[in-house]
């Protein structure tokens, strides 16, 4: 590895600090100790400042790597979307193999056999939606709810819930229900 | 149900079964916020000496909170909050990145912090480097590459994409030598689980894996992570406690002070439990004195207003001064009274002086002279003088302090004398006093009518007044049932009121009645009429009118205001002679009142108290937030929660209860080939089960997993539920266990567990091997001899046994006796596509694989195939170097038995994808000595990435 290839760049713009340190003198708070003469109003570095590492030498890190640039292009939406995009075409390609293969094979049940079942990935690993009726609960109280309030649709205990749900206003009528994941679409 | 009755009922319940806002709450259980961690400098960086070019495994366990590190050799990690923030510090302008602990130090640097993870995915590379850095650093790491084999925690079944970018990172930024890919709830259970020396890892149980932003559960089959039947419920720890945080903030809308997530986050860990029956909870939180009783309180930091204290002497001091002002004010009012009043006497000589003064004018000059003046005519001076004078009366007795006399009647002479004899000025005049005289009477009789009802109302007094005396009970009943009868009438109103609004309501209805029949053209029915002789007689009653006002919604109503005023009087009246009337019971108590369940659910601090006011009460929350690990959809979370999960693995490992009509399989399955042992074993997986992450720390959970297993299971099977010893860092100690064994640690060992430089050069970053406690997705199927690692991968899904459920071979077995990574297990080369089919051994059995595979390539979809000849065919941004380059790569250079890897792999892509000139026919006699890797690829490539 030339340690050379990475030139002393001093004007490196700061916030570039992936480029390779190792070849730059140390700077920075760390080093730097508060002088002890006791004259001058020391300037000891604070606790951030020495808690820094950002002039860390980093003698491992390969020089010509550059970074990837699908490293930032992707959001969480895109990423779940690619995976489950991905899982599906593995689906058809495995269909079509396996539909191969009892064409080429009559004994279409050995031939099931051999091809393997889809590897789990992240979206199939996921926990199926709930089957069990859950248990209603007071919107506001979090006790149990055998009542539900017509015109706002939250939950309530008793009367006396059913008067502080009377005097909700709607918006706050609308965060309670929130809460439980009941969103009204505003069109 | 009739509302009204209900409410009627409520009034009547109110006053006597609930408390009152004068009992203020008194809680007991209060816990103050624990005062902000202050960030100690990290430990200097250990002395690598120890471990140069002696490739000790590093062990991460890269977890959505924390971070772990260290060398495998260690016994304990580095570890901190896994996220790092870039910031320019204020004072200096020197730029600043800080990890963990170290963002606190700095009160900007919070707003700055990034982590690696955006809730349970991998995705901000940028801070995974920066914190990676960190971890190096701390190793001490002064070597031009990081040369040691990686263990490194992925989520279970990571996305590819997060997979690719974290191998990108280590293999050619930091230019590791191999790395393998744990899943962090598996190394966890090893670590509890963990094999006597030179025995085999074969633990049956299953691992419920808490993390930060979801839950695992995964079974584990002798001890493989059966990850086909493993399942993630997107809840986690960070869920909870945003939960947490929505509860409070619509609990306490009006908090003064912000509540953040650190804070909730404490909470949630300090205070919150799982019920372990969660409806009998509920049940016994009903009663107002249980729900105060389980309350935690949280006091939040407050400043108390400074309430400025002044001595006698300085509030004498204020009260002089304000007098004195007054004095001054008074008497500068008087001086301009004083003025005015004598401009007025000055004006008022001159005027009569004037008149006075007209001598033997002519009515002319006269006239002129008063004009000049501004005056119009005699008349005119007349009156300003009588006017004048009035004034000057009137202000010389209001300072004589006399009051007002009154008036004496004045004379209407003219009023009576017949018009007749008048001439036209006193007709005029005549008219004048005429209405004069009226308005005087009507004054006169206002008057007395006034005197009149004053002189009533001292006699009604002193009536009630007798009444009172004589039977004050009588008197006091009756008031209250005039009280209650008002309250009612404007509770009715009011219900009237909310009525309305509603357009299907009786009220409104009855309302768009009227509207239609004050509209119509003939208001009396035909029928009506006839006999009412044909005339319409609206509004011959007054009542009639009444009408319009009910029909207008928007009017104000009278009606209202003087209800509440008589209210007003009949409750004075009881409070000051009633002694059982208390402020409790006016109106206005009673319509702000609130329940006693009302009020321990959220007791209510006076407006002053601000100690109290920034108090959070926290009863049923505390449970609330930590049922929803079993109950997601109560948060609006669509997903099955833990007990369900769980039961829905019942059938695939306890047989008696997998009915035989609809898993005809897997009955077959079970009785196939070692009946007994194989099912009592995979039932055995469910009554094991190992809680680990920190939110499985939170009480009371181990006990709930185990009556839900309980429920589940056949009925006298032995459940053991357990934490793991270290929950936050068992999955760090058990792959620095891993690293240390023989398993890992004999070289032929490793092989099948990591991914070499090598192998990732020719992959890419996506593959990894199939080992038992890894992801299968983007798997590599690796066979050593001896070990057919056929159950569970293969067979897949539900019917898992397909393959008898069995992994008989033994992994260290294997190595020791073939000695050589690549040995003879040649007839594995099926691989792709028939990765989990038994093999046998070296046999005819794989080349149909094969061949079909060789068929499938070029026709089927090109990334799954061309992936790994990528090298010198497709030209992709990425950098791949085929397998014949690897050599000449940056890095340590390859070892010896990687390059001979790479010439195996290299030789059977090239059977199973002919460049032109080679021989295709062949490729059965070559196999006896294939290679070591028994590929599979199963996954298409959508993104021709490579």
């Amino acid at each position: 590895m030339a340690l050379s290839s990475a030139s002393p760049s001093y004007l490196t713009p700061i916030h570039d600090k992936l480029m390779p340190k190792h070849v730059l003198p140390p700077k920075g708070g760390l080093k730097k100790k508060a002088p002890s003469d006791g004259t001058a109003t020391p300037i000891t570095p604070s606790l951030a400042v020495q808690l820094s590492y950002l002039h860390h030498p980093r003698p491992f890190k390969n020089p010509n790597y550059t970074k990837n640039v699908n490293r930032r292009a992707k959001n969480l939406k895109n990423v779940l979307t690619a995976e489950r995009e991905r899982e599906r075409a593995e689906r058809e390609a495995r269909r079509l193999e396996r539909e191969e293969a009892a064409k080429a094979n009559l004994n279409a049940a050995a031939a099931a056999g051999d091809i393997p079942e889809e590897a789990p990935t992240y979206t199939t690993i996921e926990a199926p939606p709930s089957l069990i009726p859950h248990k209603h609960l007071c919107d506001i109280t979090g006790l149990e709810a055998p009542y539900t309030d017509p015109t706002t649709g939250l939950r309530f205990h008793d009367k006396s819930i059913y008067e502080i749900v009377k005097g909700l206003n709607p918006s706050i009528a609308k965060d309670y229900l929130s809460a439980r994941g009941v969103n009204s679409i505003v069109k | 149900m009739d509302v009204g009755t209900v409410l009627c009922l409520f009034a009547v319940y109110l006053s006597f079964s609930f408390n009152t806002m004068d009992n203020p709450p008194n809680p007991q259980n209060i816990h103050y916020l624990p005062t902000t961690y202050q960030a100690s400098l990290p430990p200097p960086a250990e002395p690598y000496d120890n471990h140069r070019s002696a490739h000790t495994p590093i062990v991460i366990d890269n977890g959505s909170t924390n971070l772990r590190w260290g060398f495998g050799t260690s016994s304990t990690p580095f570890s901190g909050p896994n996220a790092i923030a870039k910031y320019k510090e204020r004072k200096t302008n020197k730029p600043l990145l800080l990890f963990g602990e170290g963002i606190d130090s700095e009160s900007g640097a919070r707003g700055q912090a990034k982590t690696p993870w955006e809730g349970d995915i991998l995705l901000n590379f940028d801070a995974l480097e920066n914190a990676l850095d960190y971890a190096f650093i701390q190793l001490g790491i002064d070597t031009p590459t990081v040369d040691h084999p990686i263990l490194m925690t992925e989520r279970l079944c990571s996305p590819l994409h997060s997979r690719a970018l974290t191998s990108e990172l280590m293999f050619e930024l930091y230019s590791v030598p191999s790395l393998t890919y744990c899943v962090d709830g598996l190394m966890s259970f090893y670590q509890n689980h963990l094999p006597p020396p030179d025995t085999r890892y074969s633990a049956n149980g299953l691992v419920v894996s808490f993390n930060t932003a979801s839950t695992s559960v995964i079974p584990v089959y002798r001890g493989k992570g059966l990850l086909n039947h493993a399942k993630r419920i997107p809840w986690g720890a960070s869920q909870s406690s945003e939960y947490l945080l929505k509860l409070i903030q619509l609990k306490y809308p009006t908090f003064p002070t912000r509540i953040t997530n650190i804070q909730t986050n404490w909470i949630l860990h300090n205070f919150c439990s799982v019920a372990s029956d969660f409806p009998a909870l509920l049940k016994k939180l009903q009663n107002p004195l249980n729900l105060r009783a389980s309350e935690v309180v949280i006091q939040f930091p407050f400043t108390l207003p400074v309430v400025e204290e002044k001595t006698e002497e300085e509030l004498a001091r204020i009260a002089e001064k304000r007098k004195e002002q007054g004095r001054k004010l008074q008497e500068m009012a008087a001086k301009t009274r004083m003025e005015k009043l004598l401009k007025k006497e000055s004006d008022l000589q001159y005027l009569t002086a004037l008149k006075e003064g007209r001598g033997g004018e002519s009515k002319k000059e006269w006239m002129g002279k008063l004009q000049a003046e501004g005056i119009e005519s005699e008349a005119a001076l007349d009156d300003i003088i009588k006017k004048l004078d009035n004034d000057l009366k009137k202000a010389r007795r209001k300072e004589a302090g006399e009051t007002e006399e009154p008036l004496e009647e004045p004379s209407f002479p003219l009023v009576d004398v017949p018009d007749a004899d008048l001439d036209e000025e006193s007709l005029k005049e005549k008219k004048k006093q005429k209405l004069m005289k009226a308005g005087f009477e009507a004054r006169v009789r206002a008057r007395k009518e006034k005197e009149r009802e004053r002189e009533e109302k001292e006699r009604e007094e002193k009536r009630e007044e007798e009444e009172r005396e004589e039977d004050l009970d009588g008197w006091a009943k009756r008031l209250r049932r005039e009280q209650e009868a008002l309250m009612s009438k404007i509770k009715d109103r009011a219900r009237r009121k909310a009525a309305l609004n509603d357009r299907k309501s009786a009220a409104a209805q009855a309302r768009m009645k009227n509207i239609a029949s004050l509209a119509a053209d003939d208001r009396v029915p035909k029928a009506k009429k006839r006999k009412i002789g044909g005339e319409d007689m609206f509004g011959a009653d007054d009542a009639d009118w009444a009408i319009y006002r009910k029909i207008n919604t928007a009017a104000p109503s009278d009606d209202e205001e003087d209800d509440l005023a008589a209210l007003h009087t009949i409750e004075q009246k009881l409070l000051a002679y009633d002694p059982t009337f208390t402020p409790s019971h006016t109106h206005a108590a009673l319509a702000s009142q609130r329940s006693a369940l009302v009020s321990a659910f959220r007791p209510v601090y006076d407006e002053a108290d601000v100690q109290g006011n920034t108090r959070i009460h926290l009863s049923t929350e505390l449970t609330r937030v930590c049922e929803a690990w079993f109950a997601p959809g109560m948060a609006g979370v669509d997903s099955a929660g833990l007990g369900e999960v769980i039961a829905n693995m019942v059938p695939s490992f306890v047989p008696s209860l997998s009915a035989s009509s609809f898993r005809s399989s897997s009955s077959n399955t079970f009785s196939s080939s070692r009946p007994h042992t194989s099912s009592a074993d995979r039932s055995s997986v469910l009554s094991n089960v190992l809680l680990t992450g920190l939110p499985s720390l939170i009480p009371g959970m181990p006990e709930r997993l185990h009556s839900i297993l309980q429920s589940v299971l056949p009925p006298g099977t032995p459940i053991r539920v357990r934490r793991a010893q270290d929950a936050g860092m068992d999955a760090w100690k058990g792959m620095a266990a891993f690293s240390r064994s023989r398993e890992y640690t004999t070289t032929p060992g490793r092989e099948r567990y990591s991914v070499s430089k090598a192998e990732y050069e020719e992959w890419g970053g996506e593959r990894v091997k199939i080992w038992w406690g890894g992801n299968w997705n983007g798997g590599v199927n690796v066979s050593s001899p001896g070990e057919d690692e056929e159950d569970g991968w293969g067979g897949g899904g539900d019917e898992g046994g397909g393959h008898g459920g069995d992994w008989d071979g033994d992994a260290m077995e294997g190595v020791e006796e073939t000695g050589d990574g690549h040995g003879g297990d040649g007839g594995g080369g099926g691989g792709s596509g028939g990765g989990g089919a038994p093999a046998p051994g070296p046999g005819p059995a794989p080349s149909r694989d094969l061949g079909k595979a060789v068929e499938a390539g070029p026709s089927s979809s090109s990334a799954s195939t061309s992936a790994p000849v990528a090298g010198p065919s497709t030209s992709t941004s990425e950098p791949v170097a085929g397998p014949s380059t690897s050599a000449a790569a940056d890095g340590p250079p390859p070892t010896k038995q990687e390059i001979e890897n790479a010439r195996h792999v290299e030789a059977m892509f090239r059977k199973m994808f002919p460049m032109p000139g080679d021989d295709l026919g062949d490729n059965s006699d070559e196999e006896p000595d294939g290679n070591g890797y028994e590929s599979t690829y199963y996954e298409p490539d959508p993104e021709d990435e490579w």
